[in-house]
């Protein structure tokens, strides 16, 4: 992989080919993932990609254009270019198209782990070895199959007003299920972990974890409708992650459709909830700037309970007349349209152990994991998902029995409303490269709506 | 590009290595142009070029992938993707077993393309984009228009180490728009001619001017006001009929993810989920109603899912998977079909590109169509609800439990369609569902459409696939209103 420096060095290189009157940013990145993929109990589909990319994005007379390439050569840069530049003059113009990101001093370093980053690929299927072996020490007749995610991702991002900035960033996640395909009600069980230092993971013990929670009971059945509820850490996960895209994407408060739009600088949760957007802090998987070069800056997403504003990329900000809060995409992204979402959510911790917890809902239902979540109606944040991996009765404030799945179709709103406590023990859950994490503890929720069972 | 794969094949096929393969893509191109209320959001092109080289020991895969085809970067991708399957064939005791393939093992495969979409002027296709999103704003009411276009042209060489070679150059299109209208306190979204971006063909740039994009524009926008003021769904279990672009997620939720291979057989367990189908439930589990047939065809003209060979060297093929509400078959690759005692793999084994491993992926999975036309679906319906356009769609990890919202409904009565109705849901388990289906639309009502965000896989992967499927009428199914 290139140099820090070589990266940034073909970032200006790329800026030198645009004729005089345009203006641009360039991206220069280049990744280096390892994806090891374990499934029956054997390592199954162990992955290793190295790529370096340019993406470039350009402006003139307010036109904007952008193109990205894997060829780095002169040539290859040249036609990067023109390709740019040709879709910038045919485009509508953008009247509002901010100025691009300057250069503003120091931003705050990010956590970074060169041993993460180096990690060969041998290493990284012993990792996950260990999580097999783990997982095998605990339930020897358990079907076991997870993943292990460790890499790195370098920015080098320049543009014509001047800015010139490196951003490394390393992230490393592991997952782990181990199921019981065999019983005549299957169950299973489930633990990940995420951080920027692959060291700071243990495999096995992650393994060990997920085999654990495997229920040991035959899984019973109970009828849908509303219950208390316990969710945990990679439930919640999941239920912020839309909260996110439903109430603070820049997109859905700019187009009508947030779940907050009249709600903002109001209270939509306990006042003892704090919900913050970091992605400066190590305590999510942090980095200095995002794709527009601007440095990244927290935002508090909901203080005491009260919700508040949506985070913004240049273009976002610009409208909105506000300052951009570092949450800008890549630009040739498809996934750009969707505007800019919170990807590093942190849920402060509460002071509730877990059974704390339990104890507060009392009786009720223990939801280990989401599956397949997909928004019903954005307007009213109602969203639908399976409950997997774990999901266990609550009787007379202790784990009961294991139960079988349930769908729910809930208000994210309604949910958060009626947190009754919050956990103290966060941990940290991100997507496979850790383009996006939220850290979090569990929650005890007033109630839950689940709208039917399952047979499994 | 020939001395690039005969490079990685031999640097890949080192001490202890039975088998590899290599895939260049040189180049992907790919456009994505789209417009919202009179502005430009999109205007991009990506190419990309790389190398993915998987290789199998006697127990185990690797595979590896640089963007760099520089001799140097591709000898050390297939040396580190021989190393990865000695490393994964250290954590096996078991052989990997591999169907034979045996056929046409070089060629050449190239979409059927009337006018190149990269040949067409830009400025040609913002004018359409922006023509159509301007119909889209028939009121106030309509806060967000939304037009956008999709191109992707694939040139990919394949050669592996059993001497098959190919190359395929497949072009892919896609168009559509969408209208968000505000007001009420209601917000309701309404996409033509169907959601995810429109409708997408293995086809030139002939296939988006016959969408007639700005034509359908102002229906799609009415229809998003009049949701505004539309009643909700009714709540109960009762008749239903399912448009075709709504029952083609519906096969793809729950009879092509279900009938894959790896899935059964536990390989995506960890991410994706299993199925609640068995090996053993081939040629004897009743998946639905003796009406349901449906095929996995990868050589259906112009479908996203069509191709000359999978990633495996294997040649496109049909395979039945539902013959007369029976299970008859899986989506499968060469591992898998020799696995469960297969006598040929499915050829269905894909990556999104040369940088991901090949899994299992859908073809064009099809609903065969029937006998009845639209208005004969309705006519059987006293008091029902007819859905179209899909919204959310979710489905638990075995593919049984779903819940699937479309767009719009409509009150189906004595045998009409009648009111609009908003925020239409209904759900069910699979066997059962469609096991409740009484009559299957005929050709008339059948459409081949494509859907291109199937994601799948570590990393994920994201898979272009068709599901040709007709209008259909199911009994008692649980609805309620959102």
């Amino acid at each position: 992989m290139s140099t820090s420096a070589e990266l940034l060095e073909l970032s200006r290189r790329t800026l030198d080919a645009l004729p005089t009157g345009w203006t641009g940013d360039v991206r220069v990145l280049a990744e280096r993932w390892g994806t090891m993929r374990f499934a029956v109990g054997r390592l199954s589909q162990p992955h290793l990609e190295e790529g370096q990319y340019v993406s470039l994005r350009v402006v003139h007379d307010h036109q904007v254009g952008v193109a990205a390439t894997s060829d780095l050569s002169r040539a290859g840069i040249r036609r990067l270019v023109r390709t740019a530049q040709g879709l910038a003059r045919v485009a509508p113009p953008d009247e509002k198209f901010p100025e691009f990101a300057a250069s503003t001093g120091r931003v705050r370093a990010t956590a970074y782990s060169a041993t993460t980053a180096r990690l060969s690929p041998e290493a990284q299927a012993r990792l996950a070895e260990a999580a097999l072996s783990g997982a095998r020490s605990v339930q020897p007749e358990g079907r076991i199959a997870g993943v292990v995610n460790v890499g790195s991702e370098v920015l080098a991002l320049a543009n014509t007003s001047g800015l010139e900035r490196v951003a490394p960033r390393s992230a490393a996640q592991i997952s782990v299920l181990v199921d019981r395909p065999d019983l005549e009600v299957p169950v299973s069980g489930w633990d990940e972990g995420a951080h920027w230092d692959a060291d700071a993971l243990d495999a096995a013990r992650l393994g060990r974890a997920a085999a654990e929670r495997v229920p040991r009971g035959r899984a019973e059945s109970a009828p849908a409708g509303r219950y208390r509820v316990v969710l945990s850490g990679p439930a919640v996960s999941d239920l912020l992650g839309f909260f996110a895209h439903l109430g603070f994407n820049s997109r859905g408060a700019e187009e009508g459709w947030s779940c907050l739009k009249n709600r903002r600088g109001k209270r939509v949760a306990p006042t003892f909830v704090d919900l913050a957007d970091d992605g400066t802090s190590p305590r999510s998987l942090p980095r200095s700037i995002d794709y527009e070069g601007t440095p990244k800056r927290p935002v508090r997403l909901l203080d005491h309970g009260t919700a508040g504003p949506p985070v913004s990329d240049r273009r976002s900000a610009a409208r909105a007349g506000t300052a951009p809060t570092g949450h800008g995409t890549l630009p040739e992204s498809p996934w750009g349209d969707w505007g800019a979402t919170p990807g590093n959510l942190i849920l402060a911790p509460g002071d509730a152990s877990f059974d704390d917890l339990v104890r507060t809902v009392g009786d009720g239902v223990l939801v280990t994991r989401l599956h397949y979540v997909r928004v019903v109606h954005p307007a009213r944040s109602i969203i639908t998902g399976m409950t997997r991996d774990g999901t266990y009765r609550i009787r007379r404030g202790e784990i009961g029995p294991a139960l079988r799945n349930f769908r729910f179709t809930e208000s994210v709103l309604a949910a958060l409303g009626s947190i009754e406590q919050v956990g103290r023990a966060t941990r940290r859950y991100s997507d496979e490269r850790g383009g996006s994490a939220v850290t979090t503890p569990a929650l005890a929720l007033g109630t839950f709506h689940f709208t039917s069972a399952t047979v499994f | 590009m020939d001395d690039v794969l005969a490079r990685a094949l031999r640097a890949g096929h080192g001490a202890g290595i039975r088998r590899v393969e290599v895939r260049v893509s040189a180049p992907s191109r790919y456009e994505s142009l789209a417009v919202r209320n009179g502005e430009a959001t999109s205007l991009t092109r990506r190419e990309y070029s790389g190398i993915g080289v998987r290789a199998l020991s006697r127990r185990g895969w690797g595979f590896a992938t640089t963007a760099s085809l520089a001799p140097a970067s591709v000898r050390a991708t297939a040396r580190h993707a021989a190393r990865l399957a000695r490393s994964a064939g250290r954590s096996s005791r078991e052989e990997i077993p591999l169907l034979e393939e045996k056929g046409p093992t070089r060629g050449r495969y190239r979409s059927t393309v009337r006018i190149d979409p990269f040949t067409v002027p830009v400025e040609e296709k913002i004018a359409l984009l922006l023509e159509t999103e301007r119909a889209l704003h028939v009121d106030p009411t309509v806060k967000n228009g939304h037009a956008a276009l999709q191109t992707w042209v694939d040139d990919t060489w394949y050669a592996d180490s059993d001497g098959a070679s190919y190359r395929s150059t497949i072009t892919h299109i896609g168009a559509g728009v969408d209208a968000t209208a505000v007001g009420s306190g209601e917000v309701q979204r309404r996409s033509g001619p169907s959601s995810f971006g429109g409708d997408y063909r293995q086809a030139g740039w002939e296939f988006v001017k016959g969408l007639n994009l700005p034509e359908i524009a102002p229906t799609v926008a009415r229809e998003a006001l009049d949701l505004l003021s539309a009643p909700s769904a009714p709540t109960g279990r009762t008749t239903i009929v399912l448009g075709s672009e709504q029952l083609a997620l519906q096969v793809h939720e729950s009879v092509g993810h279900a009938t894959e291979l790896d899935r059964i057989l536990g390989m995506e367990a960890g991410y994706a989920g299993t199925s609640f189908l068995r090996p053993e439930d081939r040629d004897s589990l009743v998946y639905g109603s003796p009406l349901m047939q449906v095929v996995a065809d990868a050589t259906e003209p112009g479908g996203l899912g069509t191709f000359g060979w999978d990633d495996e060297g294997v040649a496109a093929r049909r395979t039945p998977l539902v013959r007369n509400g029976r299970l008859v078959g899986f989506l499968s690759s060469r591992e898998t079909a020799a696995r469960v005692g297969l006598n040929r793999a499915g050829g269905t084994s894909r990556g999104d590109s040369a940088a991901r491993m090949p899994l299992i992926r859908m073809t064009n999975v099809d609903l065969l169509p029937g006998d009845h036309s639209f208005d004969e679906l309705l006519e059987g319906v006293d008091n029902g609800v007819y859905f179209t356009t899909n919204r959310s769609w979710s489905i638990d990890d075995k593919r049984l439990n779903f819940q699937f919202g479309t767009e719009v409904g409509r009150r189906i009565r004595h045998g009409e369609l009648a009111e609009l109705v908003r925020n239409p849901i209904y759900s069910g388990m699979t066997p059962s569902f469609w096991s409740s289906m009484d009559a299957v639309g005929d050709r008339s009502t059948w459409h081949l459409w494509g859907i291109p965000n199937c994601g799948k896989g570590q990393p994920s992967q994201t898979a272009r696939v068709g599901h040709g499927a007709p209008a259909a009428r199911f009994r008692g199914v649980a609805v309620r209103g959102g």
